[in-house]
Order: C-alpha cells, then sequence, then structure tokens
C-alpha cells in the first residue's frame, strides 16, 4: 500500500517564531455549556461540535469591538490537510476553530480497494454511540501551528 | 465546559459541579487547571527553542539545574521504558532525548488534579485525546470514551468505560513523532492503539509504544495488572488484552 510521505518534523530553531505574536497568552473565554467551536473534533460530545471538515460559525461572545477571522493556509500532514481558522477581536484570540479537514478520505479510499475491515465494536456514528469524550490522536500539532500562525499573519495585514 | 489552546493543541474540560454556588471555586480551579497546562508547555514545548526541556536535550543545560518537572517527567519517561520493554524510549530519539509521547498526557494528569476540588463532583480533561477524568460523568454512570476510528471519519472504533485515564496514539496522527526505537527512524505497526489505566501520563507513553509496537508492546501490557491495552493493527485486526474495559 503506498504510503502517504511522513511528516517531518521541524526544527526547534525554524519552530521557535511559531505563535509569539502576543506577549499573552492567547485564552478561550469560558463557554457555559454552549457547543465551543474550537474544540477539536476529537474532543468533546460529538452532539455539540461540528463533525470534522465543518466549517464552524465564529461569533464571538461579546459584542463590542470588531472581530475579524482569517483561515490560514492548508497544511499538509501524513494522511491529510488541515487548516484553522482564526478570529481576533480587540486585539486578542477569541476563537480558534478547525476550517478545514481532511483526513482519511483518501486513506478510506485506498482500504476501499481492498476490502474495508470492519472492526468487531465500531460505531458509524460517533453521535449515535452516547458518549462523553472522544481518544484519539489528533492533529499534529506542527500543521496546527503552522495553519493558525499563517492566519495570524493574514489578520495582521 | 472549557476549552484552551495550549501545547499546539485544544484541551477541553468538562466539569460537574456541586451547586451553582460552586462556580467560583471552580472557575478559579479551572485557571489554575489551565495555568498548569502552560507552564508545561513552557518547559516542555519542542518548538520554544529556549524550553527548558530543549536546552537538557541540547546539552546546554544539565538535567540536574533543571526544573523539577524535567527531572520527574524524564523519570516517568525510564519508567515507562521498562514498563514497554524498550518500546517506548525518549532517549532514542533523533536529535536527543524527546518526552514528547508522554508530557501531554502528564500535563493532563496535572490539570486534572487542579480540578480535584469539593466543589467538583466530576470532570474530564482531554488534551487532544488523550483524557483523564475523575468522579462519575452522572451520578447514574461512569465516562463513557469513545475511540476515535483510525480510518472511517467520524466513526469510532468502540466504546470504553473509563474510571481514570486513556491515551490513544495513531498513525493518522503525526508521523514523524512515532519512532521505532529498535529502527531508529519512523515506523509503526498499528494505525491505533489506546491504552487505559490510573495514571495519563504512563497511559500516553505506553500508547506511543504500543503504537509502534503492537503486539510485542501488547504482551508488556498484559503483564501489568492496571493498565490495558488494544490495538487496530494496519490490515484492519484488532488484538486487545483481556480487562480492556469496553462498554457493552
Amino acid at each position: 500500500m503506498k504510503r502517504y510521505p511522513i511528516v517531518v518534523g521541524v526544527t526547534a530553531a525554524g519552530l521557535a517564531g511559531v505563535l509569539t505574536f502576543h506577549s499573552q497568552r492567547p485564552t478561550l473565554p469560558l463557554t457555559d455549556g454552549r457547543s465551543s467551536s474550537a474544540s477539536a473534533p476529537s474532543g468533546d460530545r460529538p452532539a455539540e461540535t461540528p463533525g470534522p471538515g465543518t466549517p464552524t460559525s465564529n461569533n464571538p461572545p461579546s459584542q463590542g469591538p470588531t472581530s475579524t477571522s482569517a483561515t490560514g493556509a492548508a497544511y499538509q500532514y501524513g494522511y491529510g490537510q488541515l487548516s484553522v481558522r482564526v478570529t481576533m477581536t480587540g486585539g486578542r484570540i477569541t476563537n480558534i476553530s478547525i476550517a478545514a479537514l481532511q483526513t482519511a478520505d483518501t486513506y478510506s479510499q485506498q482500504l476501499a480497494d481492498q476490502v474495508v475491515p470492519t472492526l468487531e465494536r465500531e460505531v458509524v456514528s460517533a453521535q449515535s454511540a452516547r458518549i462523553d469524550a472522544v481518544s484519539g490522536a489528533t492533529y499534529t500539532s506542527e500543521a496546527y501551528a503552522y495553519s493558525v500562525q499563517s492566519a495570524l499573519d493574514k489578520l495582521a495585514k | 465546559m472549557h476549552v484552551e489552546h495550549v501545547m499546539g493543541t485544544m484541551v477541553s474540560f468538562h466539569l460537574r459541579l456541586e451547586s451553582a454556588t460552586a462556580r467560583p471555586a471552580a472557575e478559579s480551579a479551572l485557571r489554575q487547571a489551565c495555568e498548569e497546562l502552560h507552564d508545561a508547555d513552557a518547559l516542555f514545548s519542542t518548538w520554544k527553542a529556549d524550553s527548558p526541556m530543549n536546552r537538557v536535550r541540547r546539552g546546554l543545560l544539565p538535567q540536574a539545574d533543571a526544573p523539577a518537572e524535567v527531572a520527574e517527567v524524564l523519570d516517568l519517561c525510564a519508567y515507562v521504558r521498562e514498563l514497554s520493554g524498550g518500546w517506548f524510549d525518549p532517549w532514542a530519539m533523533p536529535g536527543g532525548v524527546d518526552p514528547t509521547g508522554l508530557v501531554k498526557g502528564w500535563a493532563a494528569e496535572g490539570a486534572l488534579r487542579a480540578l480535584t476540588i469539593p466543589q467538583v463532583l466530576a470532570a474530564s480533561v482531554n488534551a487532544g485525546g488523550d483524557v483523564a477524568v475523575l468522579g462519575r460523568v452522572e451520578s447514574t454512570r461512569p465516562w463513557r470514551i469513545g475511540v476515535r476510528h483510525p480510518w472511517r471519519q467520524g466513526g469510532l472504533a468502540c466504546v470504553l468505560t473509563v474510571e481514570q485515564a486513556v491515551a490513544t496514539s495513531g498513525d493518522y496522527e503525526r508521523g514523524c513523532h512515532l519512532v521505532d526505537p529498535q529502527a531508529g527512524r519512523p515506523a509503526t505497526r498499528a494505525v491505533s492503539a489506546t491504552v487505559s489505566g490510573p495514571s495519563l501520563a504512563i497511559a500516553d507513553g505506553l500508547a506511543t509504544a504500543l503504537a509502534v509496537g503492537a503486539d510485542d508492546v501488547l504482551a508488556h501490557i498484559a503483564a501489568l495488572s492496571d493498565y490495558e491495552g488494544y490495538v487496530v493493527r494496519a490490515d484492519g485486526t484488532e488484538a486487545w488484552t483481556d480487562g480492556m474495559p469496553f462498554s457493552e
């Protein structure tokens, strides 16, 4: 089976500049039981979070200063592509959401050429399983950071 | 419910409070939990050239002079290296000792500890797929954690009943990071590897090892009384230890 190229780790020096846009750490405001559009699809109740690949709305939690958003460049990694959408309000990051995620699609395609195995206890849709959280390896940190920085660069223009 | 962007990923929290009046105490604990995550990030981030861990790795800082947390994490790494029969080996990583395969779980575990106050009846921390819980999600039932399906988007490989911690490592996650200590280069035999047990830090390290070594590592985990493992091999077949807490 043809493997996707393995992501080459970026050197620490190369990434030292990543996410140094602020003196203060970006933090997300406490959300109050509303679905958080900033959570990665692998966490939280699946019923509340949008599915992977679905662009999420980025309503800032408070009215007042104008918000601007930008979507970072898509980063190719491992089995897919990731881009994030960053929203800034009054100079602070108020939301980061997954803008686009294509993973496993092409991998599934490759598997479909062979027989697609079914796992013994698999659930086709997480939403139907009434679970509290999902444990799963998610996005490579480099891809995430790259896309966030790309979005920030756009917002700075 | 709160989401924090840190350590290159999103960390989400769910809390069940004792009462409405518990909120201020819970918010304070949550802030402290997030501080712990950011502190861990500052110490261990591989992207921050001057992080103490990076300086230790590059030989610029003797381990004895580094913050105590560095020693704590490296000690844990050595312990998991032993438990995994050497399949988890941060010292075999190219470029120098790299505890990344365990640090996220360790940091999340520390964050959960900050939430262990009377006002919080139950809590979960999900750090990019490594999950630690305390209490029962509702008084009537324990936490149910799904394991992400390695190739069906939006699907689950299985559902687990989790009392303490579960970590999943995978082929589909970060190819450059899972290094086979014996080959010295990136390699995995499993597309998905899940470990559950009392400590998220240890589960994280063991899951990393399990993703690389699959059946060999599963045998080591089977020998541990308090950790269980589940693996999906590259050909789609599965294997698990007897006590793996699948939810029926």
